[in-house]
């Protein structure tokens, strides 16, 4: 059983990310109608949005919060060949805006790329504020704000070839200094004579270098999503891939030994589950914040999320489609609007509650 | 693969012609949108203009509800007194019966609550009340039958009496009209209309003299049947594992007497009275007759009990799951079995992880699931010899499992958070890693919620993250515009470049408009003032205001050209400092030294270009030559 609160989310056009801030509180939509919409919960629960702006002059693919330890800051890419990095600030004087009201500014616009910038992430928070993108030509680009009390600067760090069109990339989130930076990136080249299309880049601090491993070798068909599983203290890496099926990899750790002048190239990257249940491709991947459950969308139209037990295995738990015949107004909470002020009023016209009930259950599941 | 997963519906129509897909928010919630694969060109999508929401969902969570906020807690202190049982020496199997009796009032006075709230309520709440009630009866019921079977340590496994006793718990009716019936001692009770189904219900129950008590009570009971009656019934033999008599002893007694009664069955002494022919028929184990009665039992498990107590009273509790399955196949019920039937079956059977699968389905949550594992793993009921045998089975992960996501949950909710985090704090493996996750995640709406979750993490040896949740919270403040705060924050977590800033921001604020804010604050500083130069300098800069202030001349100036000599001053306050000297190098006392002056003098020199000291220039050095010639004059005089 589920509770949904609906939000009109004003776009103009289908929603193309979601990504919600650290605490959950904040949630940032973009479409294709260029704009990027912020919004926030408040305290009963209820979303409202509280900034909507023009962000780019093309597409925009996807957005991203960075840690809130360098402030209220969110990136986006777009079609128009660049990413860029917002902040939001405070009014703090009585004057155009008043005190305590909330805008965003563009803090950059990167304009390396010369096509499509396809993902845009920024690296663990323990590195500082870095910002990796990567683009249809091809190329990896990270980035890095070296005074984080200024969003203004930024500077090109690295460049990484990659041959292939990119359409994904993952930061491994492990905060633990014993594990170098790794970067995994996916390309969508349809053809399969290309070669392997998730690349694995590790980055030396002694060789201040990003190198390219030799790790998942067998995944030719093209990928869209890939996602970094958040760390368990585990011993391995658990990356989750969205390509014509779900796929979850278990990497092994990679250690940064500065007195070795033979770098790593090779990792024995190990494919732990595969779901076909989409039966179609996949186009997303997304792990909850402890990593127990993978969410996945596929061309069949459902969301389906996959759930790991106790001793690391896999297996469905929860499947959602949309069916706009089943709209009812059964369960709808009424009490919200009838009760308050004007502004709550047009608030409530924005956010619905449903209760949502399985509809098959060929056997009980536990959520939990 | 079998299909276990279930299917909800989205009620949006634009997410059926486009699809779904998923971001998550939480442990547990996430929103769901209208999504296609991300297009290669840029054009609107054949849906627009569309109308696109975003829906985020979120699992029911019935342990949020207010009314069930007690259980939560109080199972959250039974909890943690038995984590700090099994971590002392030596065995705990008393304390641990005692523990899960604990549990199982939690449950009893819930449910009370429940029904007393149940009756107030009206509309969609009753329903829900009556919801968790059915919830928690299940588990109530099926605790206790793990309870007797796997945490009592039953002597010689008997059984029985046990059972019987959680026959009579969960089945209280006839118990309560037999006594209601006693308690009138009226003669001709047969008149009551429940008269024949408390003494059938009774008997069943196993409550022998009770039985006895009500049929004396009947208007015929000096009758020569129900004499009778009354004698076979005194006579029958019950086991007693203490009175001495072993198992074959004892069933050549039993045997005995039911040769006699079903003598006397033959003998036709009873057949003037069905109901007492139908008692004694029973009390032999006469197949028509046990036949008959299904009507007084409402369960199978009812049905068990009273079968087993007149046909196997001996019986061992590893023979249940045989005589359970017998019993279900008798009342032709299999076919109708629900989840409790299943559950509890699966309890008779040992099959103990079965159990804890079945349970994991009652949507209490995970309450039950993952205190009755932690109570088995701990009674070693989870490193049996039976278990073992199946592959990749860890009794700890298994354990570890349930309380990590039932703690994850709580963590979830602004105020049980902290029950949550003590969950976290018994799993030795992953407890630790998911502990920073979520830890970290918590929203620090007030100051005084991030000093609290500050304290946990630091409690927990958690000092980077500890230190993150400071900077975010300094950052936050700093943007909302209150420096002193930030500050705080910004010393809390020990880093030294925010430090700086914010103390820079300080000294341009001061530069700017002449007031120094957060006074309390750098009253304070103590040894934190080391966390960075510039923090050094804004903390020295305010206690020469003090003295300044205070008219301590000859202290503030010590510590104005202490200040001049240091390498610590901002650019932007070189001019501020020096103008601060004049009032000191014109006062009546010369507080300013030869060397001083000379100090002072040299800055001037040093500092000619800035722009802000152009006017004061002048003035500055006329008083620094007046008090040079001052001091000299007064230090010749002193040789």
């Amino acid at each position: 059983m589920f509770e949904a609160q609906e939000i009109n989310a004003e776009h103009k056009d289908l929603i193309h990310d979601v990504a919600y801030d650290f605490y959950g509180q904040r949630m940032a939509t973009c479409s294709s109608d260029q704009y990027v919409k912020v919004w926030d919960q408040n305290s009963d629960g209820k979303w409202t949005l509280t900034s909507s702006w023009k962000a780019h002059s093309g597409s925009v693919w996807k957005v991203t919060w960075a840690h809130p330890e360098f402030g209220q800051v969110l990136a986006t890419c777009s079609f128009d060949r660049t990413a860029a990095v917002w902040e939001e600030i405070v009014g703090e004087t009585p004057g155009p805006g008043e005190r305590g009201t909330r805008h965003w500014v563009r803090r950059t616009n990167l304009v390396d790329s010369r096509t499509s910038v396809t993902d845009v992430k920024f690296g663990p928070r323990t590195q500082g504020l870095q910002l990796a993108t990567c683009s249809a030509e091809g190329i990896i680009r990270i980035y890095e704000a070296p005074d984080v009390l200024n969003l203004s600067q930024w500077t090109l760090q690295f460049e990484i070839q990659c041959k292939l069109p990119c359409s994904c990339l993952s930061w491994n989130p492990s905060l633990s200094k014993m594990h170098p930076l790794m970067l995994a990136v996916g390309s969508d080249d349809p053809n399969p004579a290309n070669g392997v299309k998730v690349f694995i880049y590790v980055y030396s601090e002694s060789c201040r270098k990003w190198t390219k491993m030799d790790a998942i070798t067998n995944i030719t068909d093209p990928v869209y999503d890939l996602s970094f599983s958040p760390n368990l203290g585990r011993s391995f890496h658990v990356l989750a891939i969205a390509t014509k099926d779900v796929k979850i990899v278990n990497l092994p750790h990679v250690y940064d030994n500065p007195n070795s002048q033979n770098v790593i190239t090779k990792l024995d990257a190990q494919i732990v589950a595969q779901f076909d249940d989409h039966e179609s491709t996949v186009w997303r991947v997304c792990w909850n914040v402890t990593g127990t459950i993978l969410a996945s969308s596929g061309d069949d139209g459902c969301v389906r999320m996959f759930k790991m037990n106790y001793i690391n295995s896999w297996k469905p738990i929860a499947v959602l489609r949309g069916d706009g015949s089943q709209v009812s107004n059964e369960g709808q909470r009424s009490s919200v609007s009838s009760t308050v002020g004007p502004q709550i009023q047009s608030a409530s016209q924005t956010a619905r509650y449903i209760k949502l009930g399985a509809i098959s259950q060929p056997r009980d599941v536990p959520w939990h | 693969m079998d299909n276990t997963a279930k299917t909800f519906v989205i009620p949006n129509e634009l997410c059926r012609r486009a699809g779904v897909a998923a971001s998550w928010l939480s442990v547990n919630e996430f929103g769901v949108f209208g999504h296609q694969k991300t297009p290669k060109v840029d054009k609107p999508s054949h849906f627009a203009p569309s109308d696109a929401s975003v829906f985020q969902l979120r699992p029911d969570i019935i342990l949020f509800k207010p009314i069930l906020r007690k259980l939560v807690n109080e199972a959250n202190g039974t909890f943690l007194t038995l984590q700090a049982l099994v971590a002392t020496e030596g065995d705990h199997k008393a304390e641990l019966l005692k523990l899960s009796r604990q549990y199982r009032s939690i449950i009893r006075a819930c449910l009370e609550n429940l029904q007393d709230e149940v009756m107030r309520a009206d509309g969609d709440y009753r329903e829900e009340l009556q919801n968790y009630i059915t919830i928690f009866y299940s588990v109530e019921c099926i605790w206790h039958l793990c309870e007797i079977l796997f945490v009592d340590a039953v002597p010689g496994n008997i059984v029985l009496p046990h059972l019987l006793d959680w026959i009579r718990f969960h089945f209280p009716k006839y118990d309560r009209n037999a006594a209601s019936m006693l308690a009138g001692d009226l003669g001709g009770l047969e008149s009551h209309p429940d008269y024949w189904e408390t003494v059938i219900g009774s008997l069943l129950q196993g409550r022998v003299k009770v039985v006895r008590a009500l049929l004396k009570l009947h208007s015929e009971a000096e009758s020569q049947p129900f004499r009778i009656v009354d004698q076979c019934l005194r006579a029958m033999p019950v086991y007693n594992m203490f009175s001495g008599t072993s198992i074959a002893e004892f069933n050549l007694q039993w045997n005995h007497w039911v040769v006699d009664v079903q003598s006397k069955i033959d003998a036709k002494m009873f057949i003037s009275c069905y109901n007492l022919n139908l008692i004694m028929k029973l009390t032999v184990g006469n197949e028509i007759a046990w036949g008959e009665i299904q009507q007084y039992c409402e369960t199978w498990y009812e049905m068990l009990a009273a079968w087993l107590f007149f046909t196997q009273p001996t019986v061992k509790s590893f023979e249940l799951g045989q005589f359970a399955k017998q019993c279900i196949t008798k009342m032709s019920i299999g076919n109708r079995i629900k989840h409790l039937d299943r559950m509890l079956l699966a309890a008779m059977e040992f099959d103990i992880l079965q159990v804890i699968k079945e349970i994991q389905n009652m949507t209490d949550s995970g309450w039950f699931v993952s205190h009755l594992t932690d109570l088995l793993y701990h009674s070693g009921r989870l490193s049996d010899t039976t278990i073992e045998t199946i592959e990749n089975f860890h009794p700890d992960k298994l354990r570890e499992s349930f309380l990590i996501d039932y703690g994850s949950l709580l963590m979830g909710h602004k105020s049980l958070w902290q029950v949550g985090l003590s969950y976290l704090d018994h799993c030795p493996s992953d407890g630790p890693e998911v502990t920073k996750l979520l830890l970290a995640r918590l929203p620090l709406n007030s100051e005084m919620r991030a000093e609290k979750i500050v304290r946990e993490a630091l409690n927990r040896n958690l000092t980077e993250t500890a230190q993150s949740i400071c900077k975010v919270q300094g950052m936050a403040c700093k943007n909302r515009g209150r420096l002193g705060h930030a500050l705080a924050w910004a010393l809390k977590s020990q880093d030294g470049t925010f430090v700086s800033f914010l103390s820079n921001k300080f000294l341009r604020e001061y530069a700017e408009s002449g007031d120094l804010n957060s006074i309390d604050l750098l009253d304070n500083l103590g040894s934190c003032i080391l966390a960075s130069d510039r923090l050094m300098f804004l903390g020295k800069y305010y206690e020469f205001q003090k003295l300044y202030q205070a008219n301590e001349y000859k202290e503030a100036a010590n510590l104005l050209v202490s200040l001049l000599e240091s390498k610590i001053i901002p650019n932007f306050f070189w001019s501020i400092l020096l103008t601060d000297a004049i009032p000191l190098l014109e006062c009546e006392k010369m507080v300013f030294s030869s060397t001083d002056t000379y100090i002072i003098m040299q800055c001037l020199e040093e500092q000619e270009k800035t722009k802000d000291l152009k006017d004061k220039l002048p003035i500055l050095r006329l008083s620094a030559t007046r008090n040079l010639a001052r001091a000299l004059v007064h230090e010749a005089q002193l040789k």
